[in-house]
């Protein structure tokens, strides 16, 4: 017998040692297979970088501060220089930050830009002010610009430049941090002076300002919500939550290879003795190494990767970015609970094969899987739980939880089916090729394996889908945009139109119109147009050429303007959201104004009223016929239904005007044959019984030119800079802030995430099947065999997990919008072809290519 | 003293048409210092005897007996435990974990009997000298011939105070010289006091047992006399 | 089995005596093959005969006479080291006779006829084996003789698992039986036959 020592053998069973063992085993398995663990840790790396910055993106994407408010929590506005509502403001709020505003002409455009008169230093606007070079303006003689109001204006830092009528030279390039898109020209308070607007900031409680009681010249108040801020922590908790499921999934599918892997050895340590414990903690020790070093890497990489898109971001959120102003906590949180995760996916399939029979595992045989039915089952009750979930989730305010438990449950759903949809896949493909045949029958056969691959591909790709269809559901159809690339509208009326005064008319002698009619005629054909349309608008021939403000037109509807508009009604006693027809006492330009902007004194989406004439019926094929004879307003518009429309006043003959009437306009909806749905185009026209019945004048106003091709800006440029000189303006398409590149973003992070987590785990399941490929080749299979073989894998799971990832995210959205799917009906078919088509073709041609090479050790049996 | 006695062992795979009954009614009884070789040819049940004698598999009836306890009574932590401390295994091709070196690898069963690192080496290290096999400690399994692993193999087999060794075709790819060698550290065991099955099909390999089982079709049919004394071989008659 | 053979070896190391080569012979075989010394010296005498010994002078018969080999004898034996033993024809062996009368008489398992032999020599190589282990490595011609006799052993167990193996295929699938075929195919017999 041995002469051991005999402590040794009454040794108690401490878990110690064993436990000492067991992790130095882990450690040299993880050294020998580093390639395979490289590409798990690569994984979860991937996976918790690519939370890391959509966490960041995600907190920072939502505005920090407001761009308007500044640090105050509300703001008032009033039309003119309206001092003693300022000083009462004062006396009631305490500290109140003055800003004045006037707005200058854009020299041969329509536009407008804001002239704000704002101290850099202010108590509340502090934040939206940000010096790019120079320097502030200071004194009556100096203005500051943001760098593409600048350019519009053609000045460089040095150049002098009109401000309405004062010369100032440019002395800085200025930008508001928390609004890119904010266009406006600077001075030093006090300088718009008498400004069109006085805006205030001021701190204070909804109920003192709810007891403010300013003069009418309040054009409107407002408080800033604080909705944002927990929006932003529930997109980032949700997102938190899917990083960590793919992390889950990316490092289930990993360790399922790696279990499979060892199963002989760990079927080893049981024929010696290990309890199921020690073969578990093999594997966890395992996963918590590469979950501590993959999340660690992954969240430096992910920071690092931040900083580096920072400007990038910056560019899409259109506001400024702090780099290190980040969910520390979210981020910590993520680096912790990926650590928890991957072990617990290591965990799972080290419990399998703990339990699994030793003589099974001895031989290398997986312990038999569970049928797919009782998995698709399972996922049938997450997908209705995780619908259900979101559906209720969409109430007047979201409901985190429900959000977050909803995603998770459809994520756990669309996984559970995988395996369903692998063997149905493996079903329709026993017609196949033998070597797609062979590589869908090795997906069903090792469920296991490909289910998790198959779930960590289907969760990528479901973002990537979700964040193309919301973006494409939540865009403003292109039709909402001012005008088509290819169209342009000279305007009589120099400098004004579409900005404030859209009420002035300009009467012109029949001379000067012709005169300008030739200036346009020479412009359109310098553009090659094929289309010169000559629009008339309604005019009251008795009405004075006074430029009115719009802000004033709302505040004191008797107030003396030039032209009828139409706009939407904010606040006040009329129903909000309804359209008011407003026509001043003299009557001029008739216009429709949708009034969308909250701080009462930007206007957007106007709707213009030009008269049908013939030529403008004909260019919209509408037949005189079609035309009902008591019908006053003809439009293409579907949303002007329920207008209240004041009465233009009429002379009653005795030179006395009476005011605004209550107006029941008979308005027909037409059909236009050529798209006129942009808002400048002439979609609502006045018809000729209206201009008899109230004894209105049509008079030319402006021309429609079409080219064939969409305007340059080099062509723009130069019409207006020629409009700018003969006096009249040309309006162009303004392009609106799309969000068709954060669409193409997701699809592209989407469709490259996937990639990297097929390529990892197309290569972690052909490396197993390392002995097939060796069989393959023994039998005299080419490398075309190979390639086929890898090609048709990679392609099997892409093309499962495009279907499955494009269509959890339409489950998941139409339970998200089921109150209204319309917006689901813009459907983003170049993104969706992508992922479903242009995944699996870029799968299967990487595979194909990237297989060719013999397997590096023909007829070398690793030793396990 | 009986090291391990199988009274009456059955076992059936599978359920229904794709039933097998691996094994039939077998009982069988080794003593310490005896080494029993089980024959047969392949699908004849050797393999799945000695899994149930090891506690790896359960019987579907019948009872195996190591060291006077019961299987069926321990529980899984229990037969871990009685693996680790009472059975030793060589299997035919696949024996040593990759990723320890040949003394980690036999110190490997103490450890995880909660044996301090020191000790364990010490203890693996003599069982290692015992084989004439210290040169190797420090060598990964992939550094070593197939018969230097199986030398491995039957040394993390008997460290310890292990009572039963267990070989299923300890020699499988091994030539005659080096299947010896195996064999002959097999029988030394044995002579130490150890109780040996093996399970094969080769003869030369199982006439170094004290008795041969001849398993088929999951029964055993027939067993060997103890041999008579080998001068009989001697006789000049033996040759004519 | 050539003693002769033996003989001429044994003295190509040297002239020796009668029954020095006897005790030589049985020691190099690890005593399995026993050799009595009338049969030494009837060899020796024809080994004489053919000129390939010679003998001390003109010495009377008896254990002193000291043997030694001549050229021819070394030629001879130089001659007979490479020339392969006739393996060509096989063996009349018992066992296979056994086995194959087993087969037609009715009533007799053949399997368990098969099995009784296995176990037999199965015996026979523990006892073999047995030898093996007690001996010592520097009997390398002992060693060998028992290797060679395991082999054989073994190769008859071989053929019993064969034979076993092939007659349980048979048990389990048996062909359609044909009256009066022979039990051995025609060729084989011949050749059986043929040898002396």
């Amino acid at each position: 017998m041995h002469d051991r020592p005999a402590e040794v053998i009454a040794a108690p069973s401490s878990s110690g040692p064993a436990r000492r063992a067991i992790f130095r085993w882990s450690w040299r398995l993880f050294r020998r297979e580093w390639r395979q663990q490289i590409l798990v840790l690569a994984l979860v790396a991937l996976a918790v970088a690519g939370t890391t910055v959509g966490t960041a993106l995600a907190y920072n994407a939502g505005q920090p501060r407001d761009a308007t408010f500044g640090t105050a929590n509300s703001s008032m506005t009033f039309s003119g220089p309206d001092n003693a509502d300022v000083a009462a403001a004062r006396k009631a709020f305490g500290t109140v930050e003055r800003i004045d505003h006037q707005s200058i002409p854009v020299p041969g455009s329509p536009s407008r830009l804001d002239l704000r008169a704002q101290d850099p230093e202010g108590t509340y606007s502090r934040p939206t002010l940000r010096l790019v070079s120079g320097r502030f303006p200071n004194g009556g003689a100096e203005v500051a610009m943001t760098a593409s109001a600048a350019t519009t204006f053609g000045v460089r830092i040095g150049g002098h430049l009109d401000v309405n009528g004062h010369a100032r030279r440019l002395v800085g390039i200025v930008e508001n941090p928390l609004d890119l898109n904010d266009e406006f020209a600077l001075v030093a308070p006090g300088q718009a002076d008498p400004p069109a607007q006085v805006a205030i900031l001021f701190e204070a409680s909804d109920h003192a300002v709810n007891a403010f009681q300013p003069s009418v010249h309040a054009t409107s108040v407002a408080t800033r919500g604080t909705l944002d801020t927990t929006l932003a922590a529930t997109v980032v908790l949700a997102l938190e939550t899917i990083g960590l499921l793919f992390v889950g999934l990316v490092a289930a599918a990993g360790f399922t290879v790696m279990a499979q892997r060892r199963l002989r050895a760990l079927g080893m340590l049981g024929a010696l003795g290990a309890t199921d414990r020690h073969i578990r903690s093999a594997m966890v020790a395992n996963g918590a190494v590469v979950g501590v070093v993959g999340s660690v890497t992954g969240a430096v990489t992910g920071l690092v990767a931040w900083v580096a898109l920072t400007p990038k971001f910056e560019d899409l959120v259109k506001h400024r970015i702090a780099r290190f102003h980040l969910p520390w906590w979210a981020i910590v949180v993520a680096i912790v609970l990926a650590t928890v995760t991957s072990i617990a996916a290591a965990w799972w399939p080290a419990r399998s094969a703990a339990r699994a029979s030793i003589v099974a595992a001895l031989s290398g045989r997986p312990s038999p899987q569970k049928p797919a039915h009782r998995f698709a089952g399972a996922g049938g009750v997450f997908l209705a739980i995780g619908v259900a979930c979101l559906a209720f989730a969409h109430q007047d305010t979201p409901k985190p939880a429900l959000i977050i438990g909803g995603t998770i449950a459809t994520t756990f759903g669309m996984l559970f089916l995988g395996p369903l949809f692998i063997r149905m896949l493996a079903m329709l493909g026993r017609r196949a090729p033998i070597m797609v045949r062979l590589a869908v029958r090795d997906l069903a056969r090792y469920q296991a394996r490909s289910a998790a691959a198959l779930g960590a591909i289907s969760l990528a790709l479901g973002i990537a889908a979700t964040v193309a269809i919301s973006a494409a559901a939540a865009a403003v159809p292109e039709a909402a945009t001012n005008l088509p690339a290819n169209q342009a509208i000279a305007y009589l009326e120099p400098a004004t139109g579409l900005g404030e005064d859209t009420n002035a008319v300009q009467v012109m002698s029949s001379a000067d119109v012709a005169k300008l009619a030739a200036k346009v005629s020479a412009l359109a054909a310098s553009l090659h147009a094929h289309t010169v349309l000559p629009l008339s608008v309604a005019i009251n021939p008795s009405s004075p050429t006074v430029s009115v403000d719009p802000a004033q037109l709302n505040a004191s509807p008797n107030a003396s303007g030039g032209s009828v508009s139409i706009r939407r009604v904010v606040g006040g006693s009329a129903a909000p959201g309804a359209i008011l027809i407003q026509i001043p006492a003299s009557l001029g330009r008739v216009t429709i104004i949708s009034n969308g902007a909250q701080s009462g004194f930007q206007i957007s989406d106007q709707v213009p009223l030009y008269v049908a004439t013939p030529a403008v019926l004909h260019r919209y094929g509408i037949k005189a016929d079609q035309i009902a004879k008591t019908t006053d307003i003809i439009t293409s518009r579907t949303d002007l239904h329920g207008l209240v429309v004041h009465a233009p006043p009429r002379d009653d003959g005795a030179g006395v005007r009476r005011g605004p009437e209550q107006w029941h306009p008979t308005i027909q909806h037409i059909r236009f044959s050529t798209d006129a749905s942009h808002t400048s185009d002439p979609t609502t026209l006045v018809t000729v019984h209206a201009l008899q019945h109230f004894g209105l004048k049509a008079v030319q106003a402006a021309w429609l030119i079409e080219t064939p091709r969409p305007l340059t800006a080099i062509q723009i440029s130069a019409a207006q800079h020629a409009a700018a000189i003969a006096g009249f303006t040309v309006e162009t398409h303004q392009s609106r802030p799309s969000n068709a590149r954060l669409r193409d973003g997701a699809t592209l992070i989407g469709l490259l995430l996937a990639l990297g987590v097929l390529a990892m785990t197309v290569g972690l399941i052909r490396s197993e099947t390392a002995n097939d490929l060796r069989t393959l080749a023994a039998t005299g299979a080419s490398s075309m065999a190979r390639r086929s073989l890898t090609g048709a894998t990679a392609g099997a799971l892409a093309l499962l997990g495009a279907l499955l990832g494009t269509g959890g995210a339409y489950v998941a959205l139409v339970a998200w919008h089921r109150r209204d799917l319309h917006p689901l009906t813009r459907v983003p078919y170049l993104n969706l072809a992508t992922i479903l088509v242009g995944l699996p073709i870029i799968a299967i041609s990487a595979g194909w290519l990237l297989s060719g090479r013999e397997p590096a050790a023909v007829g070398h049996q690793p030793l396990e | 003293m009986t090291a391990l006695e199988l009274r009456d062992v059955s076992k059936v795979y599978g359920v229904g048409p794709t039933e097998v009954h691996a094994l039939r009614n077998v009982s069988l009884t080794v003593d310490a210092g005896v080494l029993v070789a089980v024959m047969g040819p392949s699908g004849s049940g050797k393999s799945t005897l000695l899994t149930i004698a090891g506690s790896l598999e359960l019987p579907t009836t019948g009872e195996v007996i190591v060291e006077g306890t019961s299987l069926a009574s321990m529980s899984r932590n229990e037969r871990a435990r009685l693996r680790r401390r009472s059975i030793g295994y060589v299997f035919q091709d696949f024996n040593l974990l990759a990723g320890l070196t040949s003394l980690e690898n036999v110190a490997l069963p103490l450890e995880l009997d909660g044996v301090g690192a020191k000790r364990a080496r010490v203890a693996g290290m003599q069982a290692l000298e015992e084989l004439g096999m210290s040169d190797r400690a420090s060598r990964f399994p992939d550094e070593l011939s197939g018969g230097e692993r199986q030398r491995v193999a039957i040394a993390r087999a008997v460290v310890g105070d292990r009572h039963l060794l267990l070989a299923d075709e300890p020699s499988g790819a091994l030539d005659s010289v080096n299947a010896e060698g195996v064999i002959r550290l097999v029988r030394a065991a044995c002579q130490r006091g150890v109780a040996g099955v093996i399970v094969t099909h080769d003869a030369q390999l199982a006439s170094w047992a004290d008795r041969v089982v001849f398993l088929r079709d999951g029964r055993i049919v027939d067993q060997t006399m103890p041999p008579p004394g080998p001068e009989s071989l001697l006789t000049p008659d033996a040759r004519s | 089995m050539s003693v002769r053979h033996a003989l001429l070896a044994l003295l190509s190391e040297g002239p020796k005596y009668g029954l020095q080569l006897r005790q030589e012979f049985e020691a190099r075989t690890g005593e399995v093959w026993p050799l009595n010394i009338g049969q030494v010296y009837t060899t020796l005498q024809r080994l004489e005969r053919d000129g390939l010994v010679e003998s001390d002078d003109e010495g009377e018969e008896g254990p002193q006479k000291g043997f030694r080999i001549t050229a021819d004898g070394a030629a001879e034996l130089a001659e007979w080291l490479r020339t392969p033993p006739d393996m060509t024809s096989p063996p009349r062996d018992e066992l296979v006779i056994k086995v194959l009368v087993a087969l037609t008489l009715p009533g007799v398992d053949v399997r368990d006829v098969v099995q009784v032999h296995r176990r037999y020599v199965v015996e026979l190589m523990q006892q073999w084996t047995r030898l093996k282990d007690d001996a010592t490595d520097d009997e390398v011609g002992f060693l060998l003789v028992v290797d060679a006799e395991l082999f054989r052993l073994d190769a008859v167990i071989r053929w019993l698992d064969a034979a076993d193996g092939r007659l349980a295929r048979l048990a389990a699938d048996p062909p359609p039986v044909v009256t009066g075929s022979p039990l051995l195919p025609p060729r084989l017999r011949r050749r059986m036959g043929a040898r002396p």
